[in-house]
């Protein structure tokens, strides 16, 4: 009997779809929590575990966003940036409101938040726009936008934080605890069983996940193709304004660089182990949000063994390569354009 | 909501005709279509066709592949616009068709290829685009029911919780039919589907088929296959090279003149007469198996004849000789290349072997759309002494063999730069042939040869393997058009369900014996 | 759908009507192909009637000088643009190489400046052998792991982010042998300066390459059909390796040509160069779906670009705004040239 090299490639293809990454995220979840417990006990107190918490939030939202793109079809790069202009506008307004017309903090904060998600949803109609109806493929697009978005942000600021927002919005609400639990969290529980809801029981969930399976049948019924699109990108957008949002008020002040790069790489990260496919079609929240839970745990890890958060690019560039990979050496012959 | 349940009469009917009367001329027909015509880069798909179908009317639609039957009910669809002719629907003119309206007034197409979801569930996909829903929430057990209703009526055993990926084709067919069939049909349109369905699920679908006759629905049947329209038609229509060459009633038709039509020629002449001279063995394998596709294929084909394997599609005919080439892996059994087993197998490996295959979809795995010509016929020799040296390319040597090959095989237009885009369909097929030219092979791979090409290139074709095989050559063809390997094989095989069903040589490959093997399980029981 | 970097992307439009398309994509792609050669002339004069200081001869050896450094990571991008990828990680990994050759070389070279030969032999070699790593890393992430280039690249480019601002802790390194700068950058031959007798000589050695190799060739076919490539007997993994290494190594020579010039070791080119080459080689028309380009894309697209930003710097053209504009003109170029690819 002889064996081709091709059926040594079926094998292991045949090994990782079964085992997937996805699989494996519980797996490792426990191993990093073991490994941290035995190496360093910082681990478990409970302001890190906190911290892990708010983190996981944070990512969660914003990876449920690029999820949606991404079953769509199409991935959004410009997320990290949008994130940081929700934040400035929102910082901005609020600022501006108390200061300048010395309105109430609650109602600067509401007017605040309502212009800062405004921005995130232009943002998102541009990129879904261009992407539907120019035809650009949305990865050119989202870094056409990175760079407009950064611009603009970067010209509101001159770089500098911004400041002045209203105590109430910090203490009431970005650094709280809720019921002994980050008030983060709360809103990220809230998020991901939104979308969980949309995927499964909703029109809107079954288009979506229609167009990016296969879009001439999505088309062929009916189904405007252009509008969920677009509608989708808006979301993602609006999903990583609240991210900034909810940074900004645990950082206390408008930031320009919300660590944006890195937020978008984790975010791709995110969705891609939580099995979110590149090629479209499939993705599902709820095991996105298991999947940030773990890479938020991961990034804690490396933070608390003094792996600097340059080093730290490099583990994650890393772990995201080898996801992809078992991904797609899963996914066999079909990862061949 | 199916179009099975009611069956009220067309609206727009006319004054009643008397039963026993002539033919009613004055209730507007179903579906006119008046001088279609349709153009792609390279070919004019349709040139001023003219059809028309009446309710409760079977019209199949006749010819080649390429002929431009499936450009011609893409129009009707909505799929694209004609570049020139009107479409008629009941009485009314359409313009501006797009594929959703025109499901919405009643025009259903069943195309090969499914327009299904693969990771949604069947009643997913049944309900596309017509959700039950409150609020914009579904109502999954109601809409579930629907879809076993509509299922369980039309006597497809599918489970509705079922997601598609994970159906065989035959299956996901029937999804894709009860699918064209969940709205109000007027007009079913479908396009060969009988290609990848055993002789029971035939039967089934023409009894569906008939019923929807009975309830007034127009059906435009569109098949190449002799067998099928006999059973079926009510009208034929015969396309060739994009031109109508005649409409007839199917009782007033004979076969062979209907093949005459189709053809454009007497059937002695589309095929050359070969002289086999079968030689040494070049082509053994022995307990091939490839995962479920394949199972235990012993075959042999020999220097000097041709060999055909017969089967339909899905019998994994295809599979065999791309795992024998090395582009399907093994899961047993071996090859053996003029005698000398082959430890390992691969493209690379098989081509300096001398084993050439020719896929079956040119565009997808046999050319380079957007390169010249030059480089595609070098495609498989460029790293060969004749054409480069150490990795340098012998750009006029490249040429010299471009511009010989374009004459030898006669291809239009004869310009070695000219982008394999802009070709016809048997130009480009010629192209993908020109690379069994640019090396030393003795075995050459057919895989469906003659798809999507009009019938004087599908001639060219018969002669370039004719040159071949007469000049010493082991030809293996794989084809689903059963009068090719009928006419041009010495030996046959024929495939099912994975397994060699049987040989056959000389007297004994008649199609009425092939035929009967298509549905044959063998003792071994079939595969996967 | 359409493929980037191996990523499917949600450019879904409604059907348009397909005659419509056809003599929208013919009109265009006649103007793109005149148009496209030309307009770095065109971009120039525009500028010139605004800012007459464009057109001196001054700023037209500058841009000159510009362009060639440019060019030469537009001809890595294009190289991997041809395989139907995309380098995302070109920019950090000029800034990785450039601080990385400067380190080596200060370590070398002595205080009063001996042994600044070796130093910037030395220099050379690491940066070199540095963009190899990074070729391989890529390489082997997208031809065997078979991770998809955009996300293999998105990675490598965190990676040399995390490395390269780990170096040096984000600052410049000065120190380097004049020797280096000399060779590099400085001087002139026969009234040419170096910089662009290395661009015209990588030019030159990707135009033997793309046209005359076994190598070159396989660019253009795995770019236009991988499926076919393989029937066709090539050997894929290897030839797209190659392609990711080769691009690695022009990377590295067009970070050692900026060290030279800043006669430092920079670590602050993020991922705005990376965008840089993109937008230039697919305004000069290479296309992001593979299978299209060459020599002739490199140069209009880098020469377009620099004197894109060259104008807009005299013309006080805040940086925000460029990057705005950058990337204004990046969709716009695809979209470009998405339609004038209809014809096809």
């Amino acid at each position: 009997m002889s064996v081709t090299s091709v059926e040594r490639v079926a094998l292991m293809e045949r090994l990782s779809a079964r085992l997937g990454v996805v699989g494996l995220i519980p797996f490792l979840l426990v191993l990093i929590v073991i490994g941290m417990t035995l190496v360093e006990p910082r681990f478990y107190s409970l302001a890190n575990l906190f911290n892990i918490l708010r983190n996981t939030s944070f990512l969660a939202i914003m990876a449920c966003g690029q999820m949606l793109v991404m079953i769509v079809g199409g991935m959004d790069l410009s997320v990290g940036a949008t994130a940081a202009l929700a934040s400035v506008v929102a910082a901005k307004v609020m600022a501006g409101a108390t200061e300048a017309f010395g309105v109430d903090p609650a109602a600067a904060m509401s007017l605040g938040i309502f212009i800062s998600i405004g921005s995130a949803a232009a943002v998102g109609l541009l990129n879904g726009l261009c992407s539907a109806l120019l035809r650009v493929p949305s990865l050119i697009v989202t870094l056409g936008t990175l760079s407009i978005v950064s611009g603009i942000t970067l010209m509101m600021t001159s770089g500098m934080p911004v400041y002045g927002l209203p105590q109430s919005f910090i203490t009431g609400f970005g650094r709280a605890l809720w019921w002994g639990v980050p008030a983060p969290a709360y809103v990220a529980v809230a998020v991901v069983g939104a979308v969980w809801l949309v995927q499964r029981k909703t029109v809107l969930g079954t288009y979506i996940y229609a167009i990016g399976g296969n879009p001439l049948a999505a088309i062929v019924s009916g189904i405007s193709a252009t509008f969920y699109v677009v509608l989708t990108f808006v979301l993602c957008a609006l999903l990583a304004g609240v991210t900034g949002l909810l940074i900004t008020a645990q950082m206390g002040s408008g930031q320009t660089n919300l660590g944006g790069d890195r937020l978008m790489l984790l975010s791709i990260a995110a969705a891609v182990i939580g099995g979110t496919s590149l090629r479209g079609g499939i993705g599902r929240a709820e095991i996105v949000g298991l999947s940030a839970l773990f890479l938020s745990t991961l990034t804690n890890a490396l933070n608390l063994l003094r792996i600097n958060s340059k080093k730290e690019l490099v583990v994650l560039g890393v772990v995201v390569v080898a996801a992809v990979a078992i991904d797609s050496l899963g996914r066999g012959k079909a990862a061949v354009e | 909501m199916s179009a099975l349940a009611s069956t009220e009469s067309p609206a727009a009917s006319g004054p009643p005709v008397p039963i026993g009367s002539a033919v009613q001329v004055s209730a507007p027909k179903l579906l006119e279509a008046i001088e279609i015509s349709k153009r792609f880069p390279g070919v004019q798909a349709l040139d001023g066709v003219n059809f028309d179908l009446a309710h409760g009317e079977i019209h199949v639609l006749f010819g080649e592949n390429g002929a431009g039957k499936s450009t011609l009910i893409n129009v009707i669809a909505g799929t694209y616009p004609p570049d020139g002719g009107r479409l008629f629907y009941e009485g009314q003119e359409l313009r501006h068709l797009s594929p959703h309206h025109a499901r919405l007034i009643g025009v259903s197409p069943v195309f090969q290829e499914f327009s299904l979801v693969p990771d949604l569930t069947v009643a997913q996909n049944l309900s596309l685009g017509r959700e039950i829903a409150r609020f914009g929430f579904l109502r999954a057990a109601q809409m579930r029911r629907r879809a076993e209703n509509l299922l369980a009526e039309l006597g497809f055993d599918l489970d509705p919780r079922k997601t598609v990926r994970a159906l065989s084709r035959a299956h996901q067919q029937m999804v894709e039919i009860a699918k064209a069939l969940v709205s109000d049909v007027r007009l079913l349109i479908l396009d060969e589907p009988t290609a990848s369905l055993t002789e029971r699920e035939t039967q089934r679908l023409f009894g569906l088929i008939e019923r929807l006759r009975r309830e007034n629905v127009g059906i435009i049947y569109v098949s190449h296959r002799m067998r099928e329209i006999k059973q079926l038609a009510d009208r034929i229509t015969v396309l060739r090279d994009g031109k109508l060459i005649g409409s007839r009633k199917a009782s007033e038709v004979s076969e062979s003149e209907l093949l005459e039509m189709m053809t454009g020629r007497k059937i002695e002449f589309l095929f050359p007469a070969i002289e086999h001279k079968p030689r040494e063995k070049a082509l053994q394998t022995t307990g091939l198996s490839v995962g479920g596709v394949v199972a235990e294929v012993d075959f042999h084909a020999h220097v000097g004849e041709i060999t055909g394997i017969a089967g339909l599609v899905g019998c994994g005919k295809s599979e065999l000789i791309r795992a024998i080439y090395g582009l399907e892996p093994l899961t047993a059994g071996s090859v053996q290349v003029n005698g000398t087993p082959c430890e390992q197998i691969s493209p690379t490996l098989s081509l300096s072997r001398g084993v050439c295959y020719f896929p079956a979809d040119r565009v997808a795995e046999g050319l380079a759309l957007e390169r010249p010509i030059r480089e595609n016929v070098s495609l498989v020799a460029l790293r060969l002494p004749l054409l480069s040296t150490y990795g340098w390319i012998r750009r006029g040597a490249e040429r010299r063999l471009t511009r010989q090959i374009i004459e030898r095989l006669q291809l239009r237009p004869p310009s070695p730069e000219r982008t394999v885009a802009h070709l016809s369909g048997g130009n480009r097929q010629k192209v993908m042939l020109a690379r069994g030219l640019t090396r030393d092979f003795q075995v050459f791979l057919f895989d469906e040869p003659t798809i999507g090409i009009d019938v004087g290139a599908k001639i060219e074709v018969y002669n370039f393997m004719k040159t071949l095989v007469e000049a010493g050559a082991a030809i293996v063809l794989v084809s689903s058009e059963l009068p090719e390997v009928l006419h041009l094989s010495n030996r046959v095989y024929v495939m099912h369900h994975g397994r060699m069903v049987a040989e056959l040589g000389g007297k004994e490959i008649t199609e009425q014996n092939v035929l009967a093997r298509f549905f044959q399980d063998s003792s071994k029981g079939a595969a996967g | 759908m359409d493929r980037v970097g191996g990523i499917q992307s949600a450019a879904v439009g409604l059907p348009t009507t397909a005659e419509r398309r056809q003599v929208l994509a013919h009109s265009v792609s006649l103007v793109y192909r005149v148009l496209v050669p030309a307009s770095p002339a065109i971009l120039a004069l525009g500028f010139g009637v605004y800012v007459p200081a464009v057109l001196s001869l001054e700023n037209i050896i500058n841009i000159i000088q510009q362009t060639a450094f440019l060019f030469v990571l537009t001809c890595a991008q294009t190289i991997v643009l041809l395989t139907r990828g995309l380098d995302l990680s070109l920019g950090p990994s000029v800034s990785m190489i450039s601080v990385a050759s400067a380190l080596t070389m200060t370590a070398i070279v002595g205080s009063d400046g001996s042994n600044g030969i070796i130093a910037a032999l030395a220099g050379t070699a690491s940066g070199l052998l540095i963009g190899l790593l990074v070729g391989i890393f890529n390489g082997i992430a997208v031809a065997w792991l078979r991770v998809n280039p955009f996300v293999a690249t998105l990675a490598s480019m965190n990676i040399c982010l995390g490395i390269g601002t780990s170096l040096s802790d984000g600052h410049p390194v000065f120190g380097i042998p004049e020797e280096f700068n000399v060779a590099g950058y400085r001087l002139h031959v026969l009234g040419i300066p170096m910089s662009i007798i290395y661009a015209m000589a990588v030019g030159i050695a990707l135009h033997l390459l793309l046209q005359y190799t076994v190598v070159g060739r396989s660019f253009y076919v795995l770019g236009s059909n991988p499926r076919a490539a393989i029937v066709a007997g090539w050997p894929r993994r290897r030839l797209l390796a190659l392609a990711y290494i080769l691009s690695a190594l022009l990377t590295a020579v067009g970070a050692l040509i900026l060290t030279a010039r800043a006669a430092s070791g920079a670590p602050n080119l993020g991922g705005g160069l990376s965008l840089q080459t993109i937008a230039a080689a697919v305004i000069g028309g290479v296309s992001l779906t593979g299978g299209r380009g060459g020599l002739s894309s490199a140069l209009i697209g880098s020469f377009f670009i620099t004197i894109l930003s060259n104008g807009m710097n005299l013309a006080e053209i805040g940086g925000y705004t460029q990057m705005l504009v950058m990337g204004a003109i990046v969709i716009f170029a695809v979209a470009l040239d998405r339609v004038a690819r209809m014809d096809l």
